[in-house]
């Protein structure tokens, strides 16, 4: 009796030890695989942060680049050379040491026509990237890119162990990634879970964390639940440690729930907007989107609708976002009355029913979106304020896994995303240029002085010069009402108060980063 | 169902308008689900005047108002009336019912009645009706929301691919039985045409067995298009319909149950009132169940 006893007790504290080892994290979606240079899918994004490294890490500031894989750096006068010192201590998940070769691996494979990288311009024009010598890598451009450092520390620039990539081919992020990050790749079973293990070798966090590994948990399991009020109640039941992904109208109950902390990540840029494709008739006149624009109270829709998670957004670029321009601020107010002025001016004439009509056409714009909660019910509420100026938004949500083919065509008049940017310059790149059309720039606008500031800003030497193009690109952007900018949405962690010291962090909705500090 | 069964049935037994509906309101809970429907249905046709609100008109200073002596189901997540919001959502809801059931009743109906008098095609329409009943309504709904987008055309069509199948063996079940009998066969002897003996002696022979079906089917099928509904996959705001209206309050029922259950209470009253009137039909025009 008493020796079963002890073997219960033994077992249970033995169990106890085990679970301590392991967190247990919750995300709603997978993506479809883990190599992150092929993607623009932030499901990829936070997986990928996690088992590799970026040659600069960003500092909770969301704007510093400061030191990781390399060590230091130095930048020629003309803005084309950078030259990285690597740290000689580090290595890869498989024990391989990390080498100057698997950096210029790396972005050689960004570039090459075969991987098609998306995000494969946040690296610059790259003329050549050699090795010097075992840790020192020579990064050339053709062009100088001012926001080159930052722009490093985004995912899609993690560096890869080109043995690794070789050997895997085509199966490549699918069937295993190795990487010199602070958790390995251990095993993933698609839209079911992903388990990742401690690396042990790991000692080299960044600055920003005070522990420089490894990690204090064994094990990390990410188990994927899909359904928004089954995380709730999971969350709500301590069924796990912590997740990223916690509906935002649950937000009031998890922050009255005794057993769970709600962590803000702070500064935090992900703009709700919605965008107007300016080639298609019934939003190619300027005062048309500027009149839906000002229809709406975006402070009513945050408290509202997103119930005080998310703040109004007036600007396409937030006021505390690197390259801002403070002067955009009054292009965008609220103003009803002067809406209804604007669709008169341009034409559009209140009908029986009460929505305006020109030449026969009813002004009743088709809107696509993604089916997700905030995009849907947000743009339910603007439908609302717009019918009071005679505007009928007509909405169409698309399934996540089809709306990406439906808004790269060309049949609608706005749509809408949410979307997680750096600063001024990783935002409107992407979206603004020319050379973007139809996707992601689907506004197609086409326009040579934004393609010159934004190549300009691109290639300035200084911040000072970048911030004076960004600031003219801001400019022309909102005063032509390309975008509505209606929410900065908030990104909040929900955990389990046992766990102690996670600092939220905002890169590209990251939140988790690289967990270095988090412990029971 | 085999010829054989069908055969051994005794005649029918005629039954006149008026005695349809003396035993229909002899049966109190038939009565009670007849008079609920009728209501229901009147609230519905005449939504524009009953409604106290524009049920389009949202209002973000009055959100998730509890149903109280301004609004008394509440407001929802946009400040729009619920009370006026159920009655064009019941609007919708039973127009999607009805439109599911008359076409694929109808669609059906052919097919069968076809597959029973040119039995060269039995095979084939029944084949077709195998594959169409392997596919889940909620299924091709949401196959053809993902392809055409989102909307009441795409659960129209997934009600009606519901419907079709059931009610093609239904109704060819009854025209083989009637294909067995002594006129049907006269018919041919004297030389009347095929198109005058599927529509005057098959048909009008088998249509009251279709119709009772399509009244028990009716209920399954709002509850269908509820469902689609509720996924998504139906009326797109601001229009409103009782299953999107559900969905809508699920995530707001820690602070604003009333959101998702007052709608989902509709859906429930409406499908249970035509569940029990289409048994109570079925009672009063099934011979078997006269006798």
């Amino acid at each position: 009796m008493i020796k079963a006893f002890v073997s219960a007790a033994f077992a249970l504290a033995l169990a106890g030890t085990a679970s301590a080892q392991t967190l247990n994290m919750m995300k709603g979606i997978d993506a479809p695989h883990y190599d992150a240079q092929r993607t623009t899918w932030g499901p990829t994004s936070d997986i990928v942060n996690m088992f590799q490294d970026t040659l600069v890490a960003l500092d909770w500031d969301g704007k510093t680049p400061i030191p990781y894989l390399a060590k230091s750096w130095t930048v020629s006068p003309d803005g084309k050379l950078y030259t990285f010192k690597l740290r000689d201590d580090v290595s890869f998940c498989s024990g391989k040491k990390f080498t100057a070769e698997d950096v210029a691996y790396t972005f050689k494979r960004l570039k090459s026509p075969e991987i098609k990288g998306p995000y494969a311009w946040r690296a610059g024009t790259i003329k050549d990237v050699r090795a010097a010598d075992p840790y020192t890598v020579e990064y050339e451009l053709s062009e100088p890119f001012s926001e080159l450092l930052l722009l490093l520390t985004m995912f899609t620039n993690v560096i890869l162990n080109k043995d690794n990539v070789e050997a895997l081919g085509r199966d490549y992020g699918i069937k295993g990634a190795d990487g010199t990050g602070p958790w390995c790749l251990d095993s993933w079973q698609p839209r079911t879970h992903i388990t990742l293990k401690r690396h042990d070798a790991y000692k080299w966090g960044p600055s920003m964390y005070q522990n420089k590994g490894p990690v204090k948990f064994e094990k990390l399991v990410i188990k994927i639940v899909p359904e928004d009020s089954s995380r709730v109640a999971a969350m709500l039941g301590s069924q796990f440690d912590t997740t990223h992904q916690f509906p935002s109208q649950f937000i009031a109950q998890a922050k009255a729930a005794p057993t769970l902390t709600v962590q803000e990540a702070k500064p935090n840029f992900q703009l709700l907007y919605f965008g107007f494709k300016t080639t298609r008739p019934m939003v190619a006149d300027k005062r048309v989107r500027e009149a839906m624009s000002v229809a709406i109270d975006r402070a009513a829709i945050a408290k509202s609708i997103l119930l005080g998670n998310a703040d109004p957004a007036f600007t396409i670029v937030d006021p505390a976002a690197l390259d801002h321009d403070p002067k955009t601020a009054g292009i965008v107010t609220q103003d009803a009355e002067r809406a209804k002025r604007l669709l008169d001016e341009a034409g559009w004439k209140p009908g029986a029913d009460g929505i305006r009509e020109k030449d026969g056409v009813k002004l009743a714009p088709r809107v696509y979106y993604t089916a997700n909660a905030n995009s849907a019910r947000v743009a339910e509420a603007i439908q609302g304020y717009l019918r009071k100026v005679g505007v009928d938004w007509k909405l169409q949500p698309w399934d996540s896994t089809i709306a990406p083919v439906k808004m790269a065509e060309q049949d609608y008049e706005i749509w809408s995303v949410t979307v997680p940017y750096l600063s001024a310059g990783d935002l409107m790149n992407i979206y603004f240029d020319s050379a973007n059309i139809p996707t992601p720039n689907r506004m197609n606008w086409k326009d040579a002085e934004t393609d010159q500031w934004l190549k300009q800003g691109r290639s300035a030497l200084t911040p000072e010069e970048r911030a004076r193009y960004y600031a003219m690109v801001q400019q022309k952007v909102m005063r032509e009402h390309l975008w509505m900018p209606v929410l900065n949405i908030n990104m909040h962690t929900v955990s389990n108060k046992k766990l102690k010291n996670y600092r939220p962090h905002m890169i590209y909705q990251n939140t988790f980063y690289k967990g270095l500090d988090a412990s029971f | 169902m085999s010829v054989e069964t069908l055969n051994a049935l005794p005649a029918p037994v005629p039954v006149g308008r008026a005695g349809v509906l003396r035993r229909l309101m002899r049966d109190k809970v038939a009565a009670v689900a007849a008079v609920a429907l009728t209501l229901i249905a009147l609230a519905a046709v005449f939504a524009p005047l009953i409604a106290p609100y524009d049920p389009y008109f949202t209002d973000l200073t009055k959100v998730m108002q509890p149903p109280g002596e301004q609004h008394w189901f509440g407001t929802d997540n946009t400040g729009r009336d619920i009370l006026s919001r159920v009655i064009y959502g019941t609007r919708n809801t039973l127009m999607l019912g009805l439109v599911g059931v008359l076409i694929g009743g109808m669609l059906g109906g052919v097919l069968g009645i076809l597959a029973a008098f040119y039995p060269r095609l039995d095979g084939w329409i029944m084949r077709l009706v195998d594959v169409m009943l392997a596919f889940p309504a909620i299924l091709i709904g949401l196959a053809v929301a993902a392809i055409f987008g989102a909307g009441l055309t795409a659960v129209v069509i997934a009600l009606v691919v519901a419907t079709v199948p059931d009610v093609a063996r239904v109704a060819r079940g009854a025209a083989v039985g009637v294909m067995g009998q002594e006129f049907m066969e006269a018919g041919r002897a004297v030389g009347v045409s095929d198109s005058t003996l599927i529509w005057r002696y098959l048909t009008l022979n088998c249509i009251s067995t279709i119709f009772v079906f399509l009244t028990l089917r009716f209920g399954q099928i709002i509850l269908i298009g509820s469902a689609l509904g509720f996924l998504g996959m139906g009326a797109q705001p601001p229009t409103a319909e009782l299953g999107m209206m559900a969905a809508q309050g699920r995530d707001f029922l820690f602070m604003a149950p009333h959101i998702a259950t007052i709608p989902s209470l509709a859906i429930f009253v409406i499908v249970l009132a035509a569940n029990l009137l289409g048994d109570a039909l079925r009672d009063v025009l099934d011979p078997r169940l006269q006798q």
